[in-house]
């Protein structure tokens, strides 16, 4: 049943569920939220007819409702032990734990490269990130900060390691969204405001990767270089993959630049130390598929230069954001 | 177990409910009723919570509005699997 008004209707429902989710004055409020939020990506995602997609929702469900009624259950002992203002306590680590469940992050993300196998490239981009935002807002509002801290380790080295043994670009990408989810973590603890932004610039780059593989219907890392794409598809590739893992100068630096500031100047060494070798793994198996990508299947025709095979105005524009916004970021603030 | 306090009742129900929910299971039902029996307790729970605030039970209402949508929601999703998969064994997934 593939209906376009029927994943309106959930699409409005799931950006409202956010909305209410976040926007509530009590954690009941935010319980609600994530329910309906629960309630409405479920018959977006289980609405093709293959076996995997119901397989998919079912994974989807039953982790998703664990974790909400975990959150519930947490909310309701916090209420009874009058345990609103100190922040450091065994309750507000189980709370963190539901809610680290929610958004897939590390020790609770064996979900979520299996999910994200079974997912379609759009549905794939909302699981990403929106389903992240109100997991990540209700963590800034009630958050453990040694327990966090042990978390976003966990995070970035289970992400970075993960990785390297994936032929699947979903799971690839599921595993850098892990990654990243650890420094969108440690962002929430410095600021909501670094939080915000980090996480427009990775859904923007997010966004640009997915739409290029949508386009292109690639699932797997032998579609890289078996077929022959245009030599701007591959650059484009290129680009956003270094910006997705935090090369200087692209897009995808400016966050972790901003992280890494603060982290040094309030003395974090071994988180930095972290932060940064966890990184280098990450950028070398996205270099080890676009050294494959440029090398393996060069093909130029003699006479005709310029083949422009697929869409390339959006491809374009992409790259071109990806490469220039940093430098240009800083003539805003003149 | 001689615990004179009532909160430990949920927390061993909460408890117990989870249990089952991550053991193994044949059938995906069983998973489904542990769902719904951690729901009983949190009722259980906040209907003694609420108590103490001179009857106002309104929001235990609500969760279980929210809690019985979610409730039909994962039967509608077993139901979907015995469609497409012919029963609701757990052995029948195909490795994601």
């Amino acid at each position: 049943m593939n209906n376009n008004s029927n994943k309106m209707f959930f699409l409005f429902i799931l950006f409202f569920s956010t909305l209410i989710s976040i926007s509530s004055n009590s954690w009941f409020g935010c319980w609600i939220g994530l329910e309906i939020n629960l309630l409405s990506f479920i018959p977006l995602i289980s609405n093709s007819k293959n076996l995997l997609s119901v397989e998919t929702s079912l994974k989807y469900f039953l982790t998703q409702s664990l974790a909400s009624i975990n959150f519930l259950f947490m909310i309701l002992i916090k209420f009874s032990l009058l345990k609103n203002f100190n922040m450091n306590n065994i309750i507000s680590i189980m709370m963190n734990s539901s809610l680290l469940m929610k958004m897939g992050s590390a020790p609770f993300h064996f979900w979520f490269p299996n999910i994200v196998e079974g997912l379609s490239w759009m549905n794939n981009f909302m699981l990403m990130t929106w389903q992240k935002i109100s997991p990540m807002i209700l963590l800034s509002y009630y958050f453990n900060k040694n327990f966090l801290i042990f978390m976003i380790i966990m995070n970035l080295i289970i992400g970075s390691l993960g990785g390297l043994n994936q032929t699947s670009l979903r799971k690839l990408l599921a595993f850098s969204s892990i990654n990243n989810l650890g420094w969108m973590i440690f962002s929430i603890m410095i600021s909501e405001n670094l939080w915000l932004f980090y996480f427009l610039i990775y859904s923007m780059m997010i966004f640009m990767m997915i739409s290029l593989f949508f386009l292109m219907n690639m699932y797997f890392m032998n579609q890289l270089f078996i077929n022959n794409m245009n030599f701007f598809i591959k650059l484009n590739l290129l680009i956003n993959f270094l910006s997705l893992g935090g090369l200087p100068p692209f897009m995808g630096f400016m966050p972790k630049w901003i992280i890494i500031n603060f982290l040094l100047i309030n003395k974090f060494y071994f988180l930095t130390f972290i932060f940064m070798m966890t990184s280098l793994i990450i950028i070398y198996y996205y270099i080890r598929i676009i050294y494959s990508s440029f090398m393996f299947n060069y093909f130029k025709m003699k006479w005709v230069n310029l083949l422009m095979k697929n869409n390339m105005s959006l491809i374009n524009l992409s790259s071109f954001i990806s490469i220039s916004s940093m430098i240009l970021s800083t003539f805003i603030f003149m | 177990m001689l615990i004179y306090d009532i909160r430990f009742l949920f927390i061993y129900m909460f408890f117990v409910g989870n249990l089952i929910f991550v053991s193994k299971n044949k059938h995906l039902l069983v998973v489904l009723l542990s769902l719904e029996f951690i729901v009983l307790s949190i009722f259980f729970f906040f209907l003694v919570l609420l108590m103490f605030i001179d009857y106002d039970m309104y929001m235990l209402m609500v969760f279980l509005v929210f809690s019985v949508c979610e409730g039909s929601l994962g039967l509608s999703i077993l139901v979907s699997m015995i469609r497409s998969h012919g029963n609701d064994y757990f052995q029948s997934f195909s490795m994601l």
